[in-house]
């Protein structure tokens, strides 16, 4: 073997003992974690449950799923399309500051720093307690639910704003300068239409994702579908639980058609 | 609306395509006067009792260290479920993931079914799987570990097949022309390429899922959110403020450590 | 005409940017300014409309001094001076008109400006402008949808939108392909023969400079080591301006 070859050999480290080691830290925190697992029931009678879940799922209670009251499916999901609506664009807006504040490009990095963990600190209070706090401000109901879901979205949102942020072109700004624009004419038509689209495609990308985590709000009274739905399944009303979870799947899968084309539209013309 | 023509000084014309901006703007400010109708909302009543959101807040602080001891134990619980429940869905997602790759399968209708059950799984929220699963599996982390797992598997599986549909497949027609089995050529063609986008969208997943299985807990799935919800019904406000300072430390360190393992695949 | 009288620069670490510049170029020239990376064509270029102030001398544009102006007067005065720059300086995710129609936003009142609606004629202007670029048909297409070549000419458009007379051009074809640089330098031939502006080129492809400008400035450590016409620029002179040796002897010389 020539020299310069088996000194490139030998000056590769080990690759199996390097894995061996990765696969032994995976295996003892999936065992670790296997452990603790536990649960009250015996599985047998769960198969039973299931079962009548299954079927009741299956055979959903048609006239509440049509039921075009305030009491109906039809009222509940528009309910809370409009807390994820408002709760989304509430939530945009708190991002904005903190996105700004939190952009390294923007601000010196100990800012920075610090806004990041006051977001990580906003997004860790789990939303049931967001809800119990705001009951005391607008009494129980959809104002209360949309004010939690815009505390919740604050976190993703300001770290998506943010990485649009840090990766505005500012060369867009040379050329305005050299064209007699003021500074804010500079933020107007240089920094604007850049963040517009990505802010937009975040904002609607999250009210997907609140359509979706909206049934939390009904844990604690806090307006739309939630509440009903937990309350049918409380009760073993496996009919009902199947007419809203049918309803609430419709709904989403059709926005998300709708919110994709958009986004993609945005981001690509 | 018609396309508005714009005539230059040259005789030259050009058709101005119709903006929606303004049907946008107009869908918009009724989709929010509608929601605000609905809603019940009110800047005033924010404005005015806004500092009343804060009175369990102040309540929280200062946090009653004494009862560190005992968040640990369903800290720990919850963490638990996160890894197993992000673990299995994760490698879950895998097979369905690669069947529902149309650079793989040919099939159309095995793709579409795949896919089309990927899309109603993710519509499902997270709590009523967790609420369904401690009917079924009775109630304890094992119920969380479930409903984690079941958002894992659709949340990570649609990313892994988007991202072995973008796979290229140069690497994989070499290994076969010079003679490697299909199965050959996958494992050492394809899955380097999508091994490390796949493993940092996992620990992502997981960054989230610590989260969420805290609140799951309020449902009786175990871990943190059941002495939350057990200290909020009487409440001692700072023992839930300690509860929550645990948790962010956790939050923050798991993040930190997850940040850094996906800068270095990346 | 801009006038450069011994004028210096020299940057806060102590580079010489330029060194004791003196030069007129007349209303209507096609200049070329050729010279290694970091000679300072970029300093004498941007100095022109203050994108970098000079230390020493003085700098007049039609009689104003631009050393002297601040605010307003800056802004009004770089409205009369457009500029290109080689990575092109558009936004990408926006319509070609609206980036052609941002030039002209200086001169909006200010509520207009906020909105961003704009007059009609301002439209006609960002149109015609496109039209003598030659990419009318683009006018309503997303910029990221257009090849490097026409991006260039969209940021031209953006400059005549702004009826300068003088166009200054930072490295307006180095990131361009050899064939669409071309075009790229008739359309600055054509503006600058139809419509009289000055045109001034930051350039590194030598045979562009010599096929295109009337006048060739070669500096060399901020110094001005030749100019004069393209025609009797030669191996003799380009050496002087990329080595330094041959100019030398030439001098002694003399």
């Amino acid at each position: 073997m020539n020299e310069r070859i088996a000194a490139q050999l030998n000056a590769e480290k080990s690759p199996l003992l390097k894995r061996l080691l990765l696969a032994a830290v995976i295996l003892a925190l999936l065992i670790w974690s296997s452990v603790g697992i536990r649960s009250t029931s015996a599985v047998g009678n769960g198969m039973a449950v299931a079962g009548s879940i299954v079927r009741g799922i299956l055979t959903p209670d048609l006239s509440f799923l049509f039921d075009f009251t305030s009491q109906g499916v039809p009222y509940l999901l528009l309910e809370t399309v409009c807390i994820a609506f408002m709760g989304t664009l509430v939530g945009a807006v708190i991002a904005i500051p903190f996105a700004f504040l939190g952009a390294a490009n923007i601000v010196p990095k100990g800012i920075a720093l610090i806004s990041r963990l006051v977001v990580m600190a906003i997004r860790t209070i789990p939303s049931f307690v967001y809800g119990l706090m705001f009951i005391r401000v607008t009494g129980p109901g959809a104002f209360a639910g949309l004010m939690t879901m815009s505390l919740c979205s604050v976190g993703m949102v300001s770290k998506m704003y943010i990485e649009s942020i840090e990766d505005l072109d500012k060369k867009i700004l040379e050329s305005l300068d050299a064209a007699g624009c003021t500074f804010f004419q500079k933020i107007r038509y240089g920094i604007l239409p850049q963040l517009l689209p990505d802010f937009a495609s975040t904002v609607i990308y999250r009210f997907d994702m609140n359509l979706r985590d909206a049934t939390v709000l009904g844990l604690v009274g806090a307006g739309g579908i939630g509440a009903p739905l937990i309350f049918a399944m409380n009760s073993y009303r496996w009919n009902e639980v199947g007419s809203i979870l049918i309803g609430l799947i419709v709904l989403i899968l059709v926005i998300e058609v709708f919110s994709t084309r958009i986004r993609n539209k945005l981001v690509r013309g | 609306m018609k396309n508005r023509t714009i005539t230059l000084a040259n005789g030259k014309t050009v058709e101005q395509p119709k903006s929606h901006a303004l049907l946008i703007l107009v869908l918009v400010l009724a989709a929010l006067a509608v929601s605000v109708h609905v809603t019940g909302f009110q800047l005033s009543v924010l404005i005015r009792g806004g500092y009343r959101f804060f009175d369990i807040l102040k309540q929280m602080v200062p946090p009653d260290i004494s009862y560190l001891d005992k968040v640990w134990g369903p800290l720990f619980d919850t963490i638990k479920m996160s890894v197993l429940g992000s673990a299995a869905g994760a490698v879950l997602a895998v097979p369905f993931s690669v069947i529902a790759s149309s650079n793989i399968v040919k099939n159309r209708v095995v793709i579409s079914i795949v896919r089309i059950f990927y899309s109603i799984v993710r519509t499902l929220p997270t709590l009523v799987t967790a609420l369904i699963a401690t009917y079924i599996f009775g109630l304890g982390t094992f119920a969380g570990t479930i409903a984690i797992g079941v958002f894992t598997f659709s949340y990570v599986g649609k990313l892994l097949y988007e991202q072995i549909e973008t796979v290229d497949m140069g690497a994989y027609e070499a290994m076969e022309a010079l003679g490697a089995t299909r199965f050959h050529a996958f494992l050492y063609s394809v899955i380097p390429q999508i091994l490390p986008g796949y493993i940092s969208n996992c620990l992502f997943c997981f960054e989230g899922n610590v989260r969420y299985a805290a609140i799951l807990g309020y449902v009786g799935a175990g871990g943190l959110g059941l002495i939350i919800n057990e200290k909020v019904g009487w409440r001692e406000y700072d023992k839930v403020g300690m509860i929550l300072l645990t948790l962010f430390g956790a939050v923050v360190v798991i993040e930190f450590v997850s940040h850094q393992i996906r800068k270095k695949l990346t | 005409m801009i006038r450069f009288e011994q004028v210096s620069k020299v940057y806060s670490n102590g580079v010489k940017g330029l060194d004791n510049v003196t030069l007129d170029i007349e209303q209507g020239e096609f200049v070329a300014i050729i010279g290694l990376s970091g000679a300072g064509k970029s300093t004498l270029l941007r100095s022109i409309n203050r994108m970098h102030s000079i230390t020493g001398g003085t700098l007049t544009v039609d009689g104003v001094d631009v050393t002297k102006l601040k605010g307003k007067e800056l802004r009004k005065f770089r409205r009369k001076i457009g500029m290109i720059f080689q990575s092109f300086n558009l936004i990408t995710r926006t319509t070609v008109i609206n980036n052609v129609l941002t030039s002209r936003v200086p001169d909006l009142p200010w509520w207009r400006s906020l909105l961003g609606i704009y007059r009609r004629e301002d439209k006609i202007a960002a149109l015609e402008a496109l039209d003598k670029v030659g990419i009318l048909d683009k006018a309503y297409s997303r910029v990221d949808q257009l090849s490097g070549g026409q991006q260039q000419r969209v940021a031209l458009a953006r400059t005549l939108a702004q009826n300068p007379s003088i166009i200054l051009a930072d490295e307006p074809v180095a990131a361009l392909d050899p064939v669409t640089a071309r075009q790229v330098m008739d359309d600055f031939r054509h503006i600058n023969r139809e419509m009289k502006i000055t045109v001034i080129i930051n350039i590194h492809h030598v045979d562009l400079a010599l096929d295109y400008a009337d006048r060739v400035i070669g500096i060399r450590a901020g110094k001005i080591v030749y100019d004069g016409p393209a025609s009797q620029v030669d191996d003799k002179v380009l050496s002087s301006i990329y080595n330094g040796e041959e100019y030398g002897k030439m001098e002694a010389a003399q």
